[in-house]
């Protein structure tokens, strides 16, 4: 079974229901913390940073855990090839580490999710997000289905893709925006915090990083669902209320890049 | 006219703390950095006189029993200090969500500066390796230092 390791660093928040999501997909999924060293990851086939706001979001979101000793050794496994997801914080990391969208060197970030419009006011809300290009394009991914719809929620202060104009048509032309704000059916809606190009996640060239700024963990159970037939009908059934939502998908998806079975997400 | 305050913590400033050992980590070879929120204010000239006074009842900008107030001689860093802005920033008019009177715009900065481990100022050669390793994500951000003073 695949292992997957979750950096934990001070001030990471969602750790634990990332684990759960994974270990509900079929993977063998732990929590590492930034104390262990890098040293601690040489065991692990993939990793998935976590959302929360890692050393406080000090100097700016991501950019110490980025220099980190633990984020070194994620560095060296993603360029020999190891896949690698973040969520919300676990994203802004990557970009402050250059891996996504990694179109300049490493550590010399091109892009960045930045304050949301407004002065930055932090959001919670509900979202869907698609994804914006082929599925081949994401082997980190593989096996969502082309145009595959995820709910989430967005939970964060900054997440606006902000980069130079150039750099945008970049991102845009060569697939790395993986996916876009929309509604529950797939049509596109603006970014809910002005996002540029309504981007909801980035990948890198090869696809097998993925940056993403809304919570999948998040919408991953049906009690956790916020919208929808499944969950009224729910009520008073712990059982159906503790059965897969939308959000798993995207776990389930990186599983199977994994070479691990789908699993129905259970608790 | 212009009128530039800083404001830093007078108790011990975890911020800068993490900042000084981030860049340690990355080969600089530094002593001490130092940290202030820059409020850089076009304000009419009948109101400049009581600015200072005015800003520090702001309790989202001026904390009296942990921060410091002063005036700096121009809307720039300082020796040794680079100020790092937004690059899509556009000016407010409001502090905090107050109007102060005679403020016609308000822009903000948050300035680092930066010790050698002799206690000298940092040469401009290592404020720059700084900047770019660490403290400016040239993404969405620009840094101003003494020598690159937007006109």
């Amino acid at each position: 079974m695949a292992c997957v390791a979750v950096p934990v660093f001070p001030g990471t928040n969602s750790e634990d229901e990332t684990v759960r999501a994974l270990q509900a997909a079929g993977l063998d999924a732990e929590s590492v913390h930034w104390s262990r060293g890098g040293d601690a990851l040489g065991a692990f086939d993939a990793f998935v940073l976590p959302g929360g706001f890692a050393y406080e979001d000090r100097v700016r979101a991501g950019a110490v855990a980025a220099h980190d000793e633990l984020t070194d050794a994620i560095v060296a496994a993603a360029q020999a090839g190891k896949f690698v997801l973040g969520i919300c914080n676990g994203a802004q990391i990557l970009l402050e580490t250059g891996l996504v969208p990694g179109t300049g060197p490493i550590r010399r970030p091109t892009a960045a999710f930045t304050p949301n419009r407004d002065g930055g006011r932090y959001l919670c809300r509900h979202v869907h997000v698609r994804l914006a290009v082929a599925p081949e394009r994401v082997p980190a991914l593989a096996g969502l289905a082309p145009g595959a719809v995820i709910p989430a929620w967005a939970s964060h202060g900054d997440g606006r893709l902000a980069a130079a104009p150039e750099e945008l048509a970049r991102l845009h032309c060569d697939g790395h925006i993986a996916f876009v704000y929309c509604d529950a059916g797939g049509r596109p809606v603006p970014a809910p915090q002005g996002s540029a190009l309504d981007c909801a996640a980035l990948t890198n060239a090869a696809g097998t990083v993925v940056a993403i700024m809304p919570h999948p963990e998040r919408d991953a159970w049906t009690f956790m669902h916020r919208d929808g037939a499944a969950r009224l009908a729910a009520r008073g059934d712990s059982a159906a209320m503790l059965g897969p939502s939308g959000g798993s998908a995207f776990f389930a998806a990186f599983a199977r890049a994994l070479g691990a079975g789908p699993a129905a997400p259970a608790r | 006219m212009n009128k530039t305050f800083a404001v830093a913590l007078t108790i011990p400033d975890n911020e800068a703390f993490t900042a000084l050992a981030a860049l340690r980590r990355l080969g600089l070879p530094l002593g001490g950095v130092r940290r202030a929120d820059i409020w850089s204010f076009e304000v009419d000239a009948a109101e400049a006189a009581g600015l200072p006074q005015t800003l520090a009842t702001v309790e989202t900008v001026f904390n009296p029993n942990k921060h410091e107030l002063t005036e700096r001689a121009g809307a720039h860093p300082l020796a040794g200090e680079v100020w790092i802005v937004p690059q899509d920033e556009g000016g407010a008019v409001r502090v905090g969500g107050r109007a102060l009177a005679g403020v016609r715009e308000v822009r903000r900065a948050v300035a680092w500066q930066l010790f050698e481990v002799s206690g000298a100022l940092a040469t401009p050669e290592l404020l720059d390796r700084a900047i770019e390793t660490f403290l400016c994500n040239p993404a969405f951000q620009k840094a101003i230092t003494i020598r690159k003073v937007p006109r």
